[in-house]
């Protein structure tokens, strides 16, 4: 079902075997692997994977240097594993330009879900639709569909819409909302959030005060139920 | 102001007391040797105007009454009137060698100075007589002093900035020496000191003190290489442990999601696996632990919304899935006020996971966790609260000590309990661990706005 290529690299080989287990268990068939820097390039280059995981500590060539040479070509998005944990290695992984970053110990539904996002972000779907309790969202045409009736989304509110999907039946917190809309600097923009809320919730609730897809979690952020397989 | 220099100021302070102590004292005994010399000087001394007094004039002829005799008896003396044109008109034991009359220039001569040898005193009396009464030579000793004015408001001057001088002469060369010492000592106490907070510069090992500054270069080594072999370790192994544990995580949550296996098979998965989960905080805990404890870490300092890091926390934990038996709220106290303040975000998101992962590993029945953060008048407050079954009296009170809460270690709180206090500290905070009525534990977390230092 989930056609992406993705490449795992871990100079670590039972390691390597677990990812591979834990990817195929979730659905993803087309997987390949290296055991260390300069072999992850020429698989890289050979099998143009769609999505790479990345770990930092190898010896001979690290996750870092195999980063900075995959960046000077591609924009190929990077998962890197820490054996470090350290905010440090963070912070440098992600000035190179990995897309994210997990550290180990890690559990195999964290991995999941972050790849999964990185992939949403970086392969968006044609033609993709979101199954709603009351409506169809149409992401490509910005748009929604209730009761046979069109109504378009304002760029705002596609925004806030797709980071909700992308975390789809998680809580999204206010401050992460209004970042999305407003940028870096979003404090005091909460009732701004809130009306794009309210505007959203016309279009996609059957009954908008009482909200059964876009669901307020108290004092923290706004939770998107979708129906079907994301959950 | 640092120890270092408060004990020099203090040492300046008493420098200059002793100083002020030492003229004191000397001006007192100044004055009271004066007054003494003073005292000696009228006892037997004898006054010529009291001579003068007892002697009369009965037409023509002086005479002296018994006093004024025994007067000069007493003190061994002469003396003689004369009249306004310098003759002696009345005398007694007067030398013959003398003679018995003056010009006035003679008068006024051995007025200031001696007449032949023999020091003289005398008196103009309102008759115009002159009464003189002389002594022994070598009893008295006359001096004549005369100075122009302008010389003696120079001389008197001259002598007050003398003394002026001197004594700033003397408190600079006090200053300058003390200042030397301080220069000297400093870096070896400011070493000592840095070396008593776990850190240490090395010293210049020349001067007078080089062999004072190496001895503690070499205290100071050996404790660094302690320090650092401990810290290398503790990393050494938490980044050893990282990477098996990986796998047991990985392949019990496997098993425990995999349908095919019986439940209880599931379950003792379930139950690798959240063990494996606690030994993952604990390596992380460990890690974050000694890189604070031997400041490996700077903290960052940016500007970040506590009430934003709280709702993220609850929100992470709500996301991964809390089993029901648990209830975890979310609150401000001052809706749509940011609580804003100095310090470093991941650290005080650690601090939240920290305590809310306290209350749910503690209360394995369940219980209900608030959290509340709030600004208010220059400070950020944050509690954490459950009604479990909360924590006995002895530990409470050690952990409301501000001394190390290390012997703690090895007990269920310990280390997770132990990073929070170190993260407060590090923020300028304070954390008070409370129990609640009827059950439960409370910790209350406030922050200064601005981080000090």
């Amino acid at each position: 079902m989930i056609e992406h290529k993705i490449l795992l690299v871990d100079d670590d080989r039972d390691l390597l075997e677990m990812l591979c287990s834990i990817f195929r268990r979730a659905g993803y068939t087309d997987l390949v692997t290296a055991s260390s820097g300069p072999e992850a390039l020429r698989v890289w280059r050979e099998q143009q994977p769609a999505l790479i995981v990345l770990d930092v500590m190898m010896p001979g060539m690290d996750g870092f240097e195999v980063l900075r040479e995959i960046r000077r070509t591609s924009r190929v998005p990077v998962l890197m594993l820490t054996a470090r944990g350290e905010a440090e290695d963070r912070i440098e992984g992600l000035e190179i330009g990995a897309d994210d970053y997990l550290p180990k110990p890690f559990l195999p539904k964290e991995l999941l879900l972050r790849v999964q996002a990185i992939l949403h972000r970086a392969y968006p779907e044609p033609n993709r639709t979101v199954k709603l309790d009351a409506a169809t969202v149409d992401l490509e045409k910005a748009e929604v569909w209730k009761n046979g009736e069109r109504l378009p989304l304002t760029a705002k509110e596609l925004q806030l819409f797709q980071k909700l999907y992308e975390n789809a039946g998680r809580i999204v917190t206010t401050g992460i909302l209004c970042e999305t809309i407003c940028g870096a600097f979003w404090q005091g923009y909460e009732s701004t959030l809130s009306t794009h809320i309210r505007h959203l919730r016309e279009k996609i609730e059957a009954n908008p005060s009482k909200p059964v897809s876009l669901v307020t979690a108290k004092g923290l952020g706004y939770r998107l139920n979708v129906k079907g397989a994301k959950s | 102001m640092n120890p270092v220099q408060r004990f020099f100021r203090r040492y300046i302070f008493s420098t200059i007391g002793i100083l002020m102590l030492f003229f004191v004292v000397n001006l007192l005994l100044v004055l009271s040797v004066m007054i003494a010399g003073y005292m000696s000087g009228t006892d037997n001394g004898l006054s010529v105007r009291e001579v003068s007094g007892h002697m009369t004039e009965q037409a023509g002829t002086w005479t002296a009454d018994d006093t004024a005799l025994s007067l000069l008896r007493e003190h061994n003396a002469w003396a003689m009137l004369l009249d306004e044109g310098g003759t002696v008109v009345w005398e007694q034991n007067l030398p013959d060698e003398l003679p018995r009359s003056y010009t006035s220039a003679e008068v006024a001569s051995f007025s200031r100075w001696y007449l032949q040898d023999y020091p003289v005193k005398v008196w103009s009396r309102e008759d115009g007589a002159l009464m003189v009464v002389g002594f022994a030579p070598g009893t008295l000793v006359k001096y004549y002093f005369s100075m122009e004015m302008p010389s003696l408001m120079m001389f008197l001057v001259g002598a007050i900035v003398v003394f002026v001088f001197n004594l700033l002469l003397m408190v600079f060369l006090m200053l300058r020496n003390t200042r030397r010492v301080e220069k000297a000592m400093s870096p070896i106490l400011r070493s000592i000191q840095s070396l008593s907070q776990g850190s240490y510069q090395p010293l210049d090992e020349r001067g007078e003190l080089a062999e004072i500054n190496a001895g503690l270069n070499r205290a100071g080594d050996y404790l660094m290489q302690k320090d650092n072999t401990r810290a290398e370790w503790i990393r050494g192994v938490s980044h050893d442990i990282r990477t098996p544990l990986s796998m047991v995580l990985g392949y019990a949550s496997e098993l425990e999601d995999n349908t095919g296996l019986p439940p209880e098979a599931r379950q003792q998965a379930g139950m690798i696996r959240r063990q494996g989960e606690r030994l993952k905080a604990l390596v992380d805990d460990l890690n974050l632990t000694t890189k604070l404890e031997y400041a490996l870490q700077p903290i960052r300092r940016e500007a970040v919304d506590l009430v934003e890091i709280g709702r993220q926390a609850v929100s992470e934990i709500l996301n991964s899935g809390l089993p029901e038996q648990y209830e975890l709220e979310f609150s401000e106290e001052h809706p749509s006020h940011a609580a804003r303040i100095e310090g470093d975000a991941v650290l005080l998101r650690r601090m939240l996971d920290n305590l809310l992962r306290n209350s749910i590993v503690h209360n394995p029945q369940g219980c209900r966790i608030s959290v509340t953060v709030g600004a208010e008048e220059g400070r950020c407050a944050c509690t954490v609260a459950d009604d479990g079954i909360g924590i006995d009296a002895a530990r409470l009170a050690a952990l409301n000590q501000e001394t190390d809460i290390s012997s703690t270690q090895g007990s269920e709180h310990g280390l997770g309990l132990k990073l929070v206090r170190q993260i407060v500290k590090a923020h300028g905070g304070m954390a008070a661990f409370q129990q609640v009525q009827p059950h439960g534990l409370e910790v209350s977390i406030t922050f200064p706005i601005h981080l000090p230092g």
